[in-house]
Parts: structure tokens; sequence; C-alpha cells
């Protein structure tokens, strides 16, 4: 049987300015991804119809993709749906009459169609930054709040930043466009993110016993939460996606690179952060 | 067992409890039974759980509505006419687009309910109809009563139309701006838009030939305006014997007096009138003769003269004894649409769908979504089972563990029953975002309690607990906090996520985590005492 034991780091072999070396050269490559792509693009992440407009149609036809492609000019992608005659049709045009009679008279059937319109499309943008931005905001000040000095909490804050830049590179990569699914996934990491490194904050600063042994106790906890919530991720990105369920693969999948991201961030940044508060910025 | 010491199990065996009720009693339900139209897919299925568009199949438009509203004015009750009549003229839009709504919530207000509203030339207007023009505020939309209306109109549109079971209601957005967002299950957006998407204003308009001194040039008059027909006895929409679709309509007295005085001023009962050539709309538009007009939203869907016999008795006066008449139509489908239109009266405004959202699921789509959103749920869920039991190879801290996590979401469905809320695939998200947190937090509390060794007593735990409840507790804030912009500024896709994930933290925070607390004591007393 698979052993599940968290391993115990040998965190005396590095110093925090090795420790924290790692996260931060991801963060900055990740940053600067997301700087390139905003140079190039005018958008540090690529909206998808729920924010630019636009209309996605699913249709059902026994013609082949390329057959798909070629009759309906106006699509933008033809994407195939697992294990069944299904196609999923996106085109920025947001006439939705237009785009019916257009798939009708090639002959598919029609299973759902959905459009927005562009200015209703950036109203949504709009909300889903300002979203993302009031509970980034809220919270920090909730992690102030809690743990009333600056070192750790600047450390929580540090390492919830980096768990939503690195998740957004990795959409850039991976040619995963900004969904409702992928802010919801956004959000979620505010909340994910945080459960970790406010457990090991709480295990390092609020209890007696030795540092290492404390933040080992934490990692069991902590990593085990993280890689449980991995777990379940992956499995319902790969089955949401099989099915073609709208909504939970961009969740999912961004869930996923959050969390990974959030692995490194804990027990290495915030960890190096933590250790050097304990240890030098305390005396100071 | 003892349930004092036992009380958080309690509770929560007791909200399990409500939760079965809420999800699988018939009365439960809000409104099982009493009106099943007004929520979709409550018939369906084994439980009280409503399902939204995307789970049920069916049309959703969602729209702001066309118009122009200047706020912050102060207007006399006897001066709304000549308001209306002025602006109307100066901005070259009929007076019946004009309208003038007192005492909303920012003073009295003029909207003008058509598209390009230029603000420099509105305040103009408004200037010229001897209000404060400068003082207005102006933006884009129509005040609430005309939402409201526009709202009553279209939900009786849609009931009218034959579409059973639509859901009309407005919607802020956060930016300010407000839709209208109509639901109908079991429709194509084809359908729904045929119906609401314009106004739907009928009028019969008389057209006749008038010799001026430049030759002959038509007149056009309103015979009978939409108020005045709605106040009518309209009958079924129906096919005549000559295959010919009508609508038929009787009139109020007074109506009829008007109308059949106003046929007769304009000649239309004189013999050249009333001659079967006497209205040559089809054939020469250019050039009709006598003609009535129905005209729906500005366009003539039907000419045709007045009937010899029908002339004859508004002539004699006959008619005002029995005031009635039918309007025909080129097709049933127009025949109905007019029916539709002249019953449930024509909308303030249209809504403006080419900015908003058109959405449309076959219901085998929607049905399909169900299980297979189940199954992932299921299999996330097993996922979640298989790390926990590899963790801690004890399956009394698993089981108990994996039973609470199901809880939570069995909680939460039954929250959902209970107050009818319709369920999307957003809710879904929100339901694994719970079970992500829920298993976290107990992995919390399990750590906690299990990792320090022996539970001498019950003190040690409660110590224990109460440091474990700590960080839940700030996590769970953390999650609240998070998820609050978008659960009270949301144009509502995501606002379910939000919601659902708000009640499961609090459910999850509040009931069942607590519960395996006790749980897990009772378990490991037991243990350590063998």
């Amino acid at each position: 049987m698979v052993e599940f034991v968290v391993p115990e780091p040998d965190y005396d072999r590095y110093s925090n300015r090795q420790l924290a070396a790692v996260p931060l050269a991801v963060l900055a490559l990740a940053l600067l991804v997301l700087a390139g792509w905003t140079l190039v693009n005018g958008v540090p992440v690529t909206p998808g119809i729920e924010f630019t407009g636009g209309t996605e149609v699913q249709i059902a036809t026994d013609a082949p993709q390329s057959e798909v492609r070629q009759s309906l000019d106006f699509a933008e992608s033809v994407q195939p749906i697992a294990g069944s005659n299904e196609f999923i049709v996106t085109t920025q045009s947001t006439d939705n009459e237009a785009v019916r009679s257009g798939v009708q008279s090639a002959g598919y059937e029609i299973v759902s169609i959905q459009s927005r319109s562009a200015s209703f499309g950036a109203d949504a943008q709009r909300l889903a930054l300002i979203g993302i931005g009031v509970a980034f905001v809220g919270m920090s000040i909730l992690i102030f709040a809690l743990f009333r000095s600056f070192v750790p909490s600047v450390a929580v804050v540090a390492s919830a930043f980096s768990d939503i830049v690195i998740p957004l590179a990795l959409m850039n990569i991976f040619q995963i466009k900004l969904s409702l699914g992928s802010v919801a996934a956004l959000l979620m990491l505010i909340g994910y993110s945080v459960d970790s490194d406010i457990l090991l904050n709480n295990h390092i600063l609020r209890r007696r016993g030795d540092f290492y042994e404390s933040t080992y106790r934490a990692m069991q906890t902590g990593v085990t939460m993280t890689l449980t919530s991995i777990s379940a991720m992956s499995v319902m990105w790969v089955v949401s996606r099989l099915f073609g369920i709208p909504l939970l693969p961009d969740l999912a999948i961004v869930l996923v690179f959050g969390l990974v991201a959030d692995l490194m961030n804990t027990y290495m940044m915030n960890l190096s952060l933590l250790r050097w508060y304990k240890f030098e910025g305390v005396s100071r | 067992m003892n349930l004092r010491e036992n009380w958080r199990i309690v509770m929560l065996v007791v909200f399990v409890l409500a939760a079965t009720a809420a999800l699988f009693a018939p009365a439960a339900a809000p409104d099982a039974g009493a009106n099943n139209s007004s929520a979709y897919g409550s018939a369906s299925g084994p439980t009280n759980l409503k399902f939204g568009l995307e789970l049920a199949g069916g049309s959703r438009i969602r729209a702001p509505l066309v118009g122009t509203t200047a706020e912050n004015l102060e207007i006399e009750q006897g001066r709304r006419a000549s308001i209306r009549q002025t602006v109307g003229n100066q901005l070259n839009v009929s007076t019946g687009d004009v309208s003038v709504v007192l005492n909303t919530g920012n003073g009295d207000a003029v909207e003008v309910l058509v598209e390009n509203v230029s603000e420099q030339r509105f305040r103009a207007a408004l200037t010229e109809a001897g209000t404060d023009g400068e003082a207005a505020s102006i933006r884009s939309g129509v005040t609430a009563q005309t939402r409201q209306q526009t709202v009553e109109t279209i939900t009786a549109k849609i009931n009218r139309g034959g579409l059973s079971g639509g859901q009309v209601a407005t919607q802020r957005s956060a930016t300010g701006d407000q839709y209208v967002v109509v639901d109908v299950p079991n429709a194509n957006t084809t359908q729904v838009l045929n119906l609401i998407g314009d106004e739907g204003e009928v009028s019969i308009v008389a057209t006749r030939p008038v010799q001026a001194d430049n030759g002959t040039v038509y007149r056009n008059q309103t015979v009978l305006t939409n108020r005045q027909l709605e106040s009518s006895q309209i009958g079924v929409a129906q096919t005549g014997q000559n295959g010919q679709p009508y609508v038929p309509i009787t009139l109020t007295e007074g109506v009829a007096r008007n109308y059949s005085q106003d046929l007769v001023d304009l000649g239309f009962t004189s013999s050249d009138a009333t001659g079967r050539q006497s209205c040559r709309y089809r054939e020469s538009p250019e050039d009709p003769g006598y003609c009535l007009y129905t005209v729906v939203d500005g366009e003539v869907v039907y000419a045709a003269g007045l009937d010899p016999g029908l002339a004859e008795n508004i002539e004699s006066g006959e008619f005002l004894k029995g005031p009635s008449f039918i309007m025909q139509t080129r097709s049933t489908d127009e025949a109905q649409r007019l029916q539709v239109n002249l019953r449930a009266g024509a909308l303030p405004t249209r809504l403006a769908v080419e900015d908003g959202t058109v959405l449309f699921l076959q219901q085998s789509l929607g049905d399909r979504f169900k299980w297979q959103a189940l199954l992932t749920g299921l299999i996330a869920w097993l996922a979640v089972s298989g790390s926990v039991f590899l963790r801690y190879r004890n399956p009394r801290v698993a089981a108990p563990m994996l039973a609470t996590a199901a809880a939570e979401v069995y909680l939460l469905l039954g929250f959902a029953a209970a107050i009818g809320l319709p369920l999307n695939l957003s809710y879904i998200a929100g339901f694994i975002a719970v079970i992500g947190t829920g298993v976290d937090d107990l992995l919390i509390i399990a750590d906690e309690i299990l990792n320090e060794g022996e539970i001498a007593t019950g003190r040690v735990f409660q110590n224990r607990f109460r440091k474990a409840f700590w960080v839940i507790g700030a996590a769970a804030v953390t999650t609240i906090i998070a998820m609050s912009p978008l659960a009270f500024l949301s144009l509502g896709d995501l606002q379910g996520f939000a919601i659902v994930t708000i009640v499961g933290v609090l459910i999850g925070v509040l009931v069942t985590r607590p519960a395996y607390g006790d749980v897990l004591r009772n378990l490991m007393l037991d243990q350590g005492g063998d």
C-alpha cells in the first residue's frame, strides 16, 4: 500500500535566503510572463467570451470536426466533446439570432447557445476585478488584525499574492482564458491558500516548543490538506473536461495551479520569513 | 452517551433531519402544489430541489431597458402633459415615448424611452419645458416605476403567450446598471424574443387620399390607440372561414363612439371608401386608397378597407349597440402575437437585447449536466476519501471525517430546497468549494486532537478543540470575506457560487465541524478505555 507520510524536510541545511529564493524567482518569472503578455496583448490574461462578449454554441452533428469548422466560417474555435457527437463552437459575434440561423442553415442541431454583448462582458470583467481586489484587501486586513505583527502577516499576504499570480501566468502558458470558472477559482485560492499559512503561523508563533517541531506538525496537517484538495481538483478537472461541463474544468485546473504554488510558497517563502522573524527579527 | 456533553452531535442530527424534511417532505417546498408553474423543474425528480436554467433547460434573456432619465427635477402635477409635449417636440420623439414620473427616489423625473438621446439636447429640452434642465442629473436607463411596469407587462405577455413557468425580475449590477432578466423554461430564445423583443404597441391607423393643391396626398390618423384597445374585450385568435386569421375585438361604448365618429368624419363610410377595391395596399402601397392599417411598433402588419356591412352599421349608429369588429392578420402566428400584445399591453420601452445576454439550453443537456455534475462531485469526494484514508489508516478517524464532509453538502442541499434556490452550475462549484474547505478544517481538528498524545480528560479535549477552532475560525472568516464582494455586488453569474460557499462555511463552522470534534472525542475515549 502507498505510504502517505509527509516528509520532514531538512530545513537546517538551507539559509533563509536560499529558501526564499526559489519561490521569489518563480513569482518574478510569473510577473514577467504577465508583463510580457500585457505588452503583447494589452491585457495580463486573455479574457474569454464571458468578458469580451461573444457567442458560444453547443451543436450536435455526426459530421467530423473539420467539416464543422469549414461550414461555420464565423467560428473562432470548434472543440469536440469527448464521448459524444457534440461540439462547442465559439465566435466573437454577439448577434445571437444570426449565429443561430447560421448554425441551423448548416444543418446542425443547437443543444445550447449563449451570447453576451461586449458591454455586458466589460461590466462582468470590471466586477470580477473589483471582486478579486476587494477580497484580497479584505483578506489582508483580516490577517493583520489576527496576527498583529508585521512580518508574519506580510508572509501570509505575500504568499497569497503569489498563489494568485502564479496561476495567472500559468493560464497564459497553457492558453486558458479568463472565465467565470477561473475567477471563482482565484477567489477560492484566497481562502484556501490562507488556510495553510494561518496554520503554519499559528503553530510557530502561538505554540510553545521547538521551531522545527512546530513547523513539522503544521506541515503534517497543512500538506495533507493541500494534497487532498489537489487530488480532488485534478480528478474533477479530468472528469468535468471529459463530460464537457462548462465552468468546472477551468475552476479545477486553476485551483490545481494555485494549490501547487501554495505548497511552495507556504513552506519555503512563508517559512523563511517566519524563521527570520523568530530567530533574528524579534531580537532586534 | 451524555446528551449534554454531546450537544454538538445532537445539533448536527437535528439539522440533518431538518434538511431531510426540506428535501423530501412534500409540504416543505415553498410553492409545491399551490403554483407549480412559478418554479420550473419543481415537479420533476424525487426531491424538492429546484434547478435553474443551466440544469433544467430553457431560455434566459437579460438586458437593460432602452431610455434616458433626467432626475432631481421638481415638477408640478398639472404640468406633466405640457412637459411631455415640449420635451417630445424638442427631441423629435413621439409624446408617447416621453414620460414624467413624480416622486421617484431622486425627486421627480422625466424619461425619454428611445435610443441615443443626447444629454445636451435633453437638458435644453427640459429647460424649454420650464424645468431646471441644468440641475437635472441625467443617466441612461429608466425609472424604477417604468422598470416595474415593464416586468409586469413581460410577465403577462409570457403567461398569455403560452409559455408557462416564466420568471421575470430585475437585477442590479455592481456598476449600477439595471437589467431585466427573463427566464423561461421549455422555450427557445426565438420564441421568447418574438413575444417580448419589441414593445408590441398596437394601433389602428386610418389612411385616406386627400385633395391638395399639388394633387392627391395621403393623410394618416390613428383611430384606435393601444390604450383604447387595451380597455376593450380581446377575443381569442382564430381563423375565419376564408382561411384568414383574425382577433375579434369588442370596444367599450365610449371608445366605440369616438371610433365610429372618426371613421364617418374621415369619409370611410362613404361609397368610394367601402368598395371591394377601396384598399389597394397590397398592390400599390404608395397609393392604397382608403385603408385601415393594423400597426405594430410602427410597422403595418395588415391593411384592409372597411367592410361595407360594417360601414352601414357605423353610419346608421347600429354599430354602437354591438361595437365589435375583427382585426385580420397575415398568419396565425401573427394573430396569436397580436392577441398577446393587445391583452398584455405594450411594453413601456424596448429591451436592449443587443446590450445583454441570451442563453438557451436544451432540456436534455440540462438533465445531462445534472447527473454529470453529481458524478463529478462524487468522484472528487472519493479522491478526498482516498487521500484521507491513506493519511490516517484508521477508519475511526477517517470514516466520520468523510461522513461529516458529506453531511455538510447534504445540509446545504437542504438549505437550497428550503429557500427554493434554483441550482445552477456555479452552485455546484460552490458545493465543491465547501467540501474542500470542510475537509481542510476536519484535518486540522483531527490532527490537533490526536497528535499531542492521549486525551486524558474532557478538559484537555476542550483545550485542544479550542486551539483547532482558532485556525478554523480564522480560515472561515477569510473565505467569507473573499466571497462577500461577489455575493453582494454580483451580476448573478457567480453570486450563487459565493452565496453557497458562504452559507456552507457558516454551516460547517457552526454545526458540522464542531460535531466532528465530539464524534472524535467519543471514539478516542472509547479506544483509550479499551
